[in-house]
């Protein structure tokens, strides 16, 4: 590795790309269209309180604090419906929106040590309903938190944790910034492939540059953009749709190690993308296959609280999902501890991956 | 007596289904134009990069400068490349690939000499998609300059030009070798292996078929002059009875000639006797005719 080189590469490609006007629009202005789109489209659902039907059929200490928090959280009107009430039957005859059942099993299964299970129901509109679903989780995450016995959980699902005032826009955020990081991953997608079909790599090295200088100076632009691009997604997500982050120096940071860990591992399967054969457009395909599936069911751009099982459980598998629970949970909590095992794993994997690509990419003609 | 700054014996190379190159030895020395000439496929881009360092060879002994370019990565910094199909960048510009090469081989040069030695300085902002052909041939030659290399590799640098483009390269490459660089040339084309080298090896298949300068290989190989004359029956009959050696192709006739003076013999001779001849022409072998009945003849062998 010399640096030198690097530079001398880095200046280069800078350039190149800074001409390139389909590159500077993916990267830059994309993600800020997205979040204008995100944000118009869902600053009506920014959060007011709405009414929540609450029914406990499990009546107990433990239950009724659960409903006193979510009352204190001022995020719903909390309605208490008696226990005899038929449920289904309310919520069709008055278009209940959000209705809460803490089942009969609740109490026991709390002072079992085992998972109170808690039921939202009566929903017409998914938007609404999701976003009800995540501002409930917020506040059970929080319960769960400030209760010092671990064991005693609160679940409405394990899925993913919601901003501190229950704005969709805190999480479209972080959701966009996993978007930017993701797509680094055509980068390589259409260089790799295109780079070898036309030589370039034969003719870089007779400059002397060598394939980990190439990697490493791309992978350095790759990240000043991604933290150009993101700066520019929590400006306005803040300044014009007023998203309520956490930021303080902490959370950047951590912020900036995952997407560097992300930057690692998108490059890296960008990388073997690209090896899978010289024509882009076969590369495009696979490179299209493996993003827009992810990009979907990671919850990009809605989240899974309410996807059948089934993908929900797809989503545990793709590596983007973490990324972007991780940035949730920095961002809209300041949350890092109970995520800084994830991250290493996150940074670890991401460093495997990249070892076996720079391995497997050679630049040297059979 | 000079160096050899190229030596390369008994090299081969073999694909899975084909040996590229097959057991060839030669050596360039130091200042000297070399060129191996031959049709596609021949295996002269294999050769060159294996002396480039770009691929590795299957056996033989391989020395640029006294290295092995398979070991010796630093070669890199020592020679200049001009590859077959030459590509850049898209988007930059032939000032920012220089400036580049400069940065990463640490080199001292002046790069606004080297665009106009390559008479490129009007185009040293366009970025490369937009370079015409000849241009882009250009841009390689100034980037395999900039580190004032002692030996230049170029692998087809006019193929696909047209013919004036090719001249101006040409020209650059004439202005290389005064200025005493060695070059290993490569070509299809024998006007430019003719135009350029000292010495020349024709290569086909894989093999080196003959070496030295041009006018040694025409001497050695090119067949008897012909005089050429368009003549019926009688003609012929006359010829036979002159004891001169012919054959018909179909309206002409073309007869041997052990020399050149030989041809006013035959006219005075034909002449004399009244014969009806016409169109008379003489006809000479040129490099390219050896070239060509070279190769060929290589081929019908192979396929018998
Ligand atoms: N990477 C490769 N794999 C298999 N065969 C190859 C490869 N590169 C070249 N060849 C074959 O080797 C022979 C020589 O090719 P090449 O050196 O490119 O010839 P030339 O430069 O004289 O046109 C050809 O038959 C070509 O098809
Ligand atoms: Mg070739």
């Amino acid at each position: 590795m010399n640096l030198n080189r690097t530079s001398a590469y880095f200046v280069l490609h800078a350039k190149s790309y800074m001409r390139s006007r389909s590159a500077l629009f993916f990267q830059l202005a994309f993600p800020i269209i997205l979040i204008l789109l995100f944000g118009a489209i869902f600053s009506g659902s920014s959060y007011s309180p709405s009414t929540l039907i609450v029914q406990n059929e499990s009546p107990s200490v433990a239950s009724w604090g659960v409903v006193n928090a979510i009352n204190e959280s001022g995020l719903f009107k909390v309605h208490v419906i008696p226990e005899n009430e038929n449920l289904t039957k309310y919520i069709t005859n008055n278009s209940v929106e959000a209705a809460l059942l803490i089942p009969s099993n609740f109490t026991t299964n709390i002072y079992s040590g085992g998972k109170g299970y808690i039921m939202l129901e009566g929903h017409s509109n998914p938007t609404v309903a999701s976003v009800d679903y995540q501002t409930l989780n917020g506040i059970f995450t929080e319960i769960n938190f400030r209760s010092s016995n671990t064991t005693q959980k609160l679940v409405l699902s394990s899925q993913i944790a919601i901003g501190n005032t229950g704005k969709t826009i805190n999480y479209y955020v972080p959701g966009l910034i996993g978007f930017t990081v993701l797509s680094t991953m055509f980068n390589m997608v259409y260089t790799v492939p295109n780079y070898r079909r036309e030589k370039l790599f034969r003719q870089l090295s007779f400059s002397g540059l060598t394939k980990s200088e190439w990697i490493t100076a791309n992978m350095m632009f790759s990240f000043l953009m991604l933290i150009l691009s993101d700066v520019i997604l929590v400006a306005i997500g803040i300044y014009v749709f007023g998203a309520s982050l956490v930021l303080n120096i902490q959370t950047i940071l951590t912020s900036a190690l995952i997407i560097f860990g992300g930057l690692f591992f998108f490059t890296s399967v960008g990388i073997l993308a690209g090896l899978v054969s010289d024509n882009e457009e076969t590369v495009s395909v696979v490179g299209n296959l493996v993003m827009f599936p992810m990009m979907f069911l990671s919850g990009v751009f809605f989240p899974l609280t309410f996807a059948p099982a089934y993908l929900v459980t797809i989503s545990k598998f793709l590596p983007l999902t973490y990324f972007i629970n991780s940035l949730i949970s920095v961002l809209d909590y300041g949350n890092i501890s109970s995520v800084a095992l994830q991250i290493l794993w996150l940074l670890l994997g991401s460093a495997i991956l990249f070892i076996i690509a720079v391995t497997l990419f050679s630049w040297k003609q059979k | 007596m000079s160096e050899n700054v190229i030596k390369v014996s008994n090299l081969v190379k073999s694909y899975s289904d084909v040996r590229a190159v097959d057991g060839i030895s030669f050596s360039i020395e130091r200042g000297e134009v070399f060129s191996i000439l031959g049709p596609n496929g021949a295996g002269k881009t294999t050769t060159v990069e294996i002396l480039e360092g770009v691929r590795n060879r299957t056996s033989g002994d391989v020395q640029v400068l006294g290295q092995d370019p398979e070991k010796s990565r630093s070669l890199v910094f020592k020679v200049g490349i001009l590859p077959q199909d030459f590509s850049f960048v898209y988007n930059s510009t032939p000032k920012e690939a220089l400036d580049f090469y400069k940065g990463t081989l640490r080199a001292s040069s002046d790069l606004h000499e080297i665009l106009e030695m390559v008479e490129l300085e009007d185009k040293s902002s366009t970025p490369f998609q937009k370079l015409s052909g000849g241009q882009k041939q250009k841009l390689g030659l100034a980037l395999s300059l900039v580190n004032n290399p002692e030996i230049l590799f170029l692998d087809e640098p006019t193929s696909g030009l047209d013919p004036r483009a090719r001249r101006n390269i040409w020209k650059v490459i004439k202005g290389l070798k005064d200025a005493g660089k060695s070059i290993l040339l490569t070509t299809h084309y024998l006007e430019e292996a003719e135009l350029l080298a000292d010495r020349v090896a024709i290569m086909n298949k894989g093999k080196i078929i003959d070496s030295g300068r041009p006018m040694e290989i025409v001497e050695r190989h090119h067949e008897d002059d012909n005089l050429i004359i368009r003549g019926d029956g009688e003609v012929e009959r006359l010829l036979t009875a002159g004891g001169f050696l012919f054959h018909r192709e179909g309206a002409y006739l073309k007869i041997n000639l052990k020399s050149i003076k030989d041809a006013t013999e035959i006219i005075n001779y034909l002449y004399e006797r009244k014969a009806a001849f016409e169109d008379f022409t003489l006809k000479r072998e040129s490099l390219e005719d050896v070239f060509v009945r070279m190769i060929g003849a290589i081929e019908e062998d192979e396929s018998e």
